[in-house]
């Protein structure tokens, strides 16, 4: 199995860093300022929960840092390279390093949970390998493998969504409220998964939640507030 | 795994097919409507090509396929005249009428000729369920003692129907052809009306020769109130190894008429309804092109259904590339699939053609097959263009965060 740091190189130790971000939506009176000047560095290996009260621009910054919308202002390095707004270096980025879990877990209706993680991984130029039939047993939806999302419960949609984010051994993972549609229990499995690939693999995870007792799953929190970073604890 | 073009069509299966089967009626049209505007066409043109004969001897200026409609012009002793001028050369010289007659609900150009040179006309067939009209010529005696005998001026008479069908010398005697017979349901010695006469079908022979109505030539003309001397066209065979351009060349000089080749009535009947084609070709990129607008819509509304989905693998790196091909591929399979299922259908259409309108031919190529095959194709791609550009413009944020 290749490890995560093969996906990147090493850089120091920081592998995500965003400088004076702004990013704002709208036009004129109606537009709104979403990020401004948020400053924020990930370091390789690290689990960071990102919190804060909503709008204040979480979900936002996640988008940005994933390279999936460009900031107005400020840059984004990703291993201490300055990404550019060129949508092909991006797309690259998006491809080798980073892994998403979204809120709605986002698995394409058409296709079975085993086809959603296989066209996730034909778009990488991968195949499924033995680690994704290890990810589906460890995710525990090994047997809803060949079942399409509707016929699925919700735990098992985001745990085939997190085995999608996976799949490719992505540097980063970048995680959406992934336990905001989730029983306890089903959090709790899905913090632990979060947790372990961290210390097994040293992928880094990146976690937007409004729930403290996710939140205390990670090495690190910081909050935002208005846009900004305002506070953190380790 | 399934891919995600087919998994996608699957999904709306309503949907998808009917697109398939909007593309399926188009490329059905294409096959068919071409089929059966030059199979209508050719299928006229090998009854022609099947006259034992060389040359045809047409009034000067005139072409074959205005010929067929254009009564008596040339003199019948022309045939004779040629005979003693070129009889070195020539075979055999066949004076037709040709007149248009209703029969099975349609016009038909019947073909007025001696009996003794019906043979020349039949494309070899013979007359298997019957016999030929006045088979012992005593029909073409009676007229003909009228006509030319003492006394006749070749402007005759006043013929009563019972004179023209007296049981001695029958006139009003009819052949046809087994295509016609079946269309019409008509059967041997069947007495019907038509051109205000009452005729006898006395023979039914396989369909193939010239025309699929034969009658006396002298009944033809003077029923059809021409001058009755005089015919539509000769079709004169040359003996073998007579070349054909020096021998129409004499003919025609001979003659003051052109004599030009049978082979040419082909080209000259596909010149006559070269509009036609143009029409018919016209309705088909019609229907092809709306086919593939429906496609296209069809195409666009599910990007626009799909943004989220869309959005999902821009999220994990698809490229614009990528996304293009699973659009291209949608339409390609659902195009497929609506060709093939045209394909069959326009076999479908054929034989309900042949069934309801036995006179029409439907003559499906593997050319117009091919053509439509290769309409098919370009047009999936083009109409999952712009569909597909708009997928590679879907707004990932704006699709994720609009739940």
């Amino acid at each position: 199995m290749n490890d995560a740091s093969d996906n990147i190189a090493d850089n120091g130790g920081c592998i995500l860093t965003a400088s004076r971000l702004d990013k704002s939506f709208g036009r004129g009176a109606a537009r709104v300022h979403v990020l401004r000047g948020l400053d924020l560095t990930v370091r390789r290996g690290e689990f960071l929960a990102v919190m804060g009260p909503s709008g204040c621009g979480k979900s936002t910054l996640l988008h940005v840092l994933g390279l999936m919308t460009p900031p107005d202002a400020g840059a984004i390095y990703v291993d201490g390279q300055e990404v550019t707004p060129g949508e092909r270096q991006r797309n690259m980025l998006r491809r080798k390093v980073f892994g998403f879990v979204f809120q709605r877990f986002n698995l394409l209706g058409a296709l079975s949970a085993a086809d959603n993680v296989s066209i996730s991984l034909r778009v990488r130029g991968a195949k499924p390998d033995g680690y994704v039939d290890e990810l589906f047993d460890t995710m525990g939806v090994a047997d809803v493998a060949a079942r399409k999302p509707s016929e699925m419960s919700i735990g098992q949609q985001q745990r085939v969504a997190v085995v999608r984010a996976l799949a490719h051994r992505p540097a980063i993972v970048l995680a959406d409220e992934p336990t905001g549609n989730l029983d306890s229990a089903n959090a709790r499995a899905l913090l632990g998964l979060f947790r372990q690939i961290n210390r097994d693999n040293g992928q880094t995870v990146v976690m937007i939640t409004h729930s403290p007792e996710a939140a205390a799953a990670a090495d690190r929190a910081v909050h935002m507030k208005d846009g900004r970073i305002v506070d953190q604890h380790v | 795994m399934v891919p995600l073009p087919l998994a996608n069509i699957l999904q709306h299966k309503l949907r998808s097919l009917l697109t398939a089967a909007g593309i399926a009626v188009a490329v059905c049209m294409l096959i068919t409507l071409s089929g059966l505007a030059r199979g209508s066409l050719y299928e006229i043109a090998d009854r022609w090509d099947s006259v034992d004969a060389d040359l045809m001897l047409l009034p000067r200026g005139l072409r074959s396929d205005s010929a067929t409609i254009s009564g008596s012009q040339l003199p019948d002793r022309l045939a004779e005249i040629i005979l003693q001028e070129h009889g070195d050369m020539i075979e055999h010289v066949v004076p037709v009428f040709l007149w248009q007659v209703p029969m099975a609900g349609q016009d038909h150009v019947a073909a007025g000729v001696a009996p003794g040179q019906w043979h020349v006309l039949s494309g070899e067939a013979e007359v298997t369920n019957g016999r030929l009209f006045d088979p012992d010529g005593n029909f073409a005696e009676w007229i003909d003692e009228r006509l030319l005998g003492p006394g006749g001026n070749g402007k005759l008479l006043d013929l009563s129907p019972a004179q023209l069908g007296h049981p001695d010398h029958n006139g009003l005697e009819l052949v046809i052809d087994s295509r016609l017979a079946g269309a019409g349901g008509y059967r041997l010695g069947q007495v019907i009306r038509m051109v205000e006469h009452d005729w006898t079908i006395v023979g039914i022979v396989p369909a193939g020769g010239m025309t699929r109505i034969y009658m006396p030539r002298r009944t033809a003309q003077y029923l059809a109130g021409g001058n009755i001397l005089r015919s539509t066209l000769m079709f004169i065979k040359l003996r073998p190894g007579v070349e054909l351009g020096p021998a129409a060349r004499a003919i025609a000089e001979s003659t003051r008429a052109d004599a030009v080749p049978l082979a040419d009535h082909r080209g000259q009947l596909a010149a006559k309804f070269q509009m036609m084609f143009v029409y018919v070709d016209l309705v088909n990129v019609i229907a092809m092109g709306i086919a593939f607008l429906f496609i296209m819509v069809m195409l666009y509304a599910m990007v626009l259904e799909r943004t989220r989905d869309i959005a999902i693998l821009k999220a994990n790196g698809a490229s614009a590339g990528f996304l293009l091909r699973q659009v291209v591929g949608e339409s390609m399979i659902l195009t497929a699939i609506g060709t093939a299922a045209g394909i069959a259908l326009s076999f479908v259409a054929a034989w309900l053609v042949e069934v309801f309108r036995p006179l029409l031919t439907v003559q499906i190529t593997g050319q117009w097959i091919a053509t439509a095959v290769g309409i098919a194709a370009v047009g999936a791609v083009a109409s999952a263009i712009y569909p597909a550009w708009r997928a590679t413009r879907v707004d990932m944020v704006e699709a994720l965060t609009l739940e």
